[in-house]
């Protein structure tokens, strides 16, 4: 069956919505210097100042910008979230394919393991390892890709089971292919969808574990981040200006996740055609 | 005793008999088969003495080499000690004169007795080869054909020769005439040395005890003739024979590619050999004889490409394919026949590598295979049931096609483009850029299988297992791709491996049949004797379904 995933995903509301939404957010992300004449780290002088033509959401206890804050934060959030997508999944691809490939006891033994990882609560284990590590930005993709990874691997080992059996791979294995040459010509091209679909989940799964752990503050206190925003918002919660502050970041990290949770809703729908009406 | 020895025959210069021996002893009825042009009137010609061109070589009879005897002499033998029934019966009786005058003619050239005596002798032959006393002295423009062929065979009679020659006795006879010519010339050859030139297999089936197969002036393949017309050795002579339908034949016509050529090096059939290699088109090759039957062919007679030996595969506790032994000649059809998990499509994969063997062998063209490797690959292609399914879809027409090129041969990608284009043309699909961008889901059921044997076949295989490769299909589909197979066996000597749960199909389509039951095979031979006459009590039970009802309201 030929689907057309990206028309499929086009016709759906809810995945333009989502689509759209990131795109706005990403060229926000990139685009934070021009749209923004701070920079996130710059003392305007002023403190808590409302929003205004000079301060758009406003500044903060120390009189740094918001919206720039805001601007860069999208930049950590969406950075460690993609980071942590792609690492989790190729680290799923490896686990999965190759507990798919190898089958018998090499399957048996990487799915206990990821059996063994699920069961692990990832917040606590998190919390405690980024206290201990310190993580910088790189360190925290790989922390959060350790977490990530178990769930796309099982997904990507029952499609590839499945994959594996298909009729145009056995047709490929007759001329003479090497199984290098299957991975790369059938076996992920057909794994696309689902590829993208653990892709957005983890992407989803990431933004949020990592606004959760700098809100804790367990991460680099030196970078900009929405978590990092809210936590010391609420110090001030005493204060009126609090929401100037607080309100943003939170509703820029409810729009990122919702975005990637409607674009995940709209790619299941195109790959799983039971879902629809 | 006739001893033919070295025999060469030259028409101005140009060979048309070369280096035939043959020994025909007392009582033995042999046929001389082969196609128009392959020499087979010269060899009779030459026995008597009559040949036009210029000879080489001997001819032993009683004793004297017949091709050092003067005019004089030979002419004193023919008619007496041999004679021949010429071709055609039109021209070979003298229209002034009665049958039973020109076979009394023929007595009196080599007899001193008086007129009567020799006519009661004429009118004896006559009547013994089925004219009356009104018909014997009928002129021939009054006898229909089998009469005059019934008086020819009298006047050669005349003279009870050792030999009879009979050049086509029964081309241009109907049915039951022919029927009754050949009985007669049963009951009349006795211990004569009969020759029978003939390209009509039926008659030679029927007639003689040896046949001699005649191609380019060369022997090629000789024989019992049971033997020779149940498993031929040599390629031409199967395709003889699938050329020769009778009514116990299942397969459809297949005729032998290309035609017969004056002035070939080598083997003189190789322009027209699907196994040909190298070595034909430089050397002769020479008569082998194996246990009593005579080949002559570089390659030993049609090739066994694939021999399965012993295989099992087994599920779990589940023996899908037990001990199966399968033997794949080239150029011929064998079908796999048994309901569904009989174990036929787990044999077709085992043997393609995609399923572990759990026991047995295979050979490829006699060498063991221990690994499918592009080796065996590129000689050994499937062809899967479901096209869709089997075409990636994500592939275009021109990438799917391509695909095994890209593996096995990567690199030169218009050398590449052009075979697929070839092989397109071969399945008689169109080779445009239009069609070539097309995907698998804007194909037609019967184009996208048309392009998954394109695929199979550009690697230039030489078997091809073809699991259910119709039934995916619909019926007038079904058959304009079985069509295409059986000509892709015709023009190229592909070996096919069908499997089917249609024996109707498997019917039309095969030379010899296998029947499967719970991994084992439980019946194998050619088709229509398998379907004609089924041993097994399952086979005998798939033959009764196959008859379909609804068929027989209709009829």
């Amino acid at each position: 069956m030929h689907i057309n995933y990206w028309g499929e995903i086009k016709r759906d509301s809810l995945g333009r919505a989502g689509m759209g939404t990131l795109v706005v957010l990403a060229l926000l992300a990139i685009g934070a210097p021009i749209v923004s004449q701070y920079q996130p780290a710059e003392y305007t002088g002023a403190i808590f100042q409302p929003p205004s033509s000079q301060y758009w959401l406003g500044t903060n206890d120390v009189g740094q910008d918001i919206w720039a804050q805001l601007l860069y934060g999208a930049r950590t959030s969406l950075l460690i979230g993609s980071g942590a997508a792609l690492l989790s999944t190729f680290f799923s691809v490896l686990a999965g394919g190759m507990a798919a490939v190898l089958g018998g006891f090499g399957d048996r033994v990487l799915m206990r393991a990821v059996d063994a990882l699920i069961a692990v609560p990832p917040v606590i284990v998190a919390i405690l390892a980024a206290a201990y590590f310190r993580p910088g930005a790189s360190m925290l993709i790989i922390l959060l890709s350790a977490f990530l990874w178990p769930g796309g691997a099982r997904l990507i080992r029952s499609q590839a089971l499945s994959v594996k059996e298909r009729m145009h791979i056995a047709a490929a294995r007759t001329f003479g292919s090497s199984w290098p040459y299957l991975i790369r010509r059938h076996i992920i091209p057909d794994l696309g969808p689902v590829l993208t679909a653990i892709l957005v989940l983890n992407f989803r799964r990431a933004v949020f574990m990592e606004a959760g752990l700098s809100f804790l503050g367990v991460a680099d206190p030196t970078v900009i981040s929405w978590g990092k925003m809210m936590q010391q918002a609420l110090k001030f919660s005493y204060l009126e200006v609090w929401k100037w502050w607080l309100l943003p970041a939170g509703a820029a990290l409810s729009m990122t996740i919702a975005a990637l949770t409607f674009t995940g809703f709209a790619l299941e729908k195109a790959i799983n055609p039971r879902l629809k009406k | 005793m006739l001893d033919i020895r070295g025999l060469t025959v030259r028409y101005s210069g140009l060979p048309v008999l070369k280096d035939i021996n043959l020994t025909l002893e007392k009582g033995e009825s042999l046929s001389i088969i082969g196609e128009s042009g392959a020499g087979k009137t010269t060899l009779g010609l030459s026995v008597m003495g009559l040949v036009e061109g210029c000879c080489e070589g001997e001819i032993l009879f009683q004793g004297k080499n017949l091709l050092s005897l003067k005019e004089e002499e030979i002419r004193r033998l023919r008619g007496r000690e041999m004679a021949m029934v010429f071709q055609g019966v039109e021209g070979a009786l003298h229209p002034l004169y009665t049958a039973l005058d020109q076979v009394a003619e023929a007595i009196a050239v080599h007899s001193r007795k008086d007129a009567g005596s020799i006519r009661k002798k004429a009118l004896g032959l006559l009547l013994s080869a089925g004219l009356d006393e009104t018909t014997a002295c009928f002129y021939p423009h009054q006898l229909s054909g089998g009469l005059k062929q019934r008086a020819l065979i009298a006047m050669a009679l005349a003279n009870s020769p050792e030999i009879l020659i009979l050049d086509e006795p029964t081309a241009s006879l109907d049915a039951g005439t022919k029927a009754e010519i050949l009985a007669l010339l049963n009951k009349l050859a006795g211990d004569r040395i009969t020759i029978m030139i003939t390209h009509d297999i039926h008659s030679a089936a029927y007639f003689s005890d040896r046949v001699a197969v005649l191609y380019g002036g060369r022997l090629i393949e000789q024989g019992p003739t049971g033997e020779v017309f149940k498993s031929p050795l040599h390629p031409y002579t199967r395709g003889l024979i699938r050329s020769c339908p009778d009514l116990s034949t299942t397969k459809d016509l297949q005729g032998i590619p290309g035609r017969m050529m004056p002035g070939v090096t080598g083997c003189s059939f190789h322009p027209r050999c699907t196994q040909r290699i190298h070595l034909c088109s430089l050397d002769i090759p020479e008569p082998v004889v194996t246990g009593g039957r005579l080949v002559a062919c570089h390659r030993g007679g049609i090739v066994p490409l694939l021999e399965i030996k012993k295989l099992s595969k087994i599920f779990g506790k589940v023996k899908a394919v037990r001990e199966v032994d399968l033997t794949l000649y080239q150029g011929e059809t064998l079908a796999l026949v048994g309901e569904s998990g009989s174990g036929k499509t787990t044999l077709a994969r085992t043997v393609m590598g995609l399923l572990k063997e759990d026991g047995g062998e295979f050979c490829l063209e006699g060498a063991n295979i221990s690994k499918r490797d592009a080796f065996f690959y590129q000689r050994v292609q499937m062809i899967f049931q479901n096209p869709m399914e089997s075409i990636s879809h994500r592939m275009n027409v021109l990438q799917a096609v391509r695909e095994p090129l890209d593996i096995n041969r990567p690199g030169d990608e218009e050398a590449n483009n052009h075979l697929v284009r070839k092989a397109l043309d071969e399945v008689e699909l169109p080779g445009d850029q239009y069609f070539l961008n097309k995907y698998p889901h804007h194909l037609s059921g019967g184009e996208a299988q048309r392009v998954a044997i394109a695929r199979a076949l550009v690697l230039e295989p030489r078997v091809l297992i073809a699991d259910e490769p119709t039934s995916a299909l619909d019926a007038s589909i079904q058959a304009k791709i079985i069509k295409l197979m059986l000509s892709l066996q015709e023009k190229r000597g592909l070996a096919i491996l069908l499997i089917t749960h249609d024996i109707a199909l498997a019917r039309k389509v095969s030379d010899r049949m296998a029947v499967m039951l719970k991994g084992s095979i439980v019946e194998e031979g050619p088709a229509g004797k398998l379907l004609g006459s089924p041993r097994h009590q399952y086979t005998r039970l798939l033959v009764n379904q196959s008859e379909s009802p609804a068929k027989s309201m209709i009829l």
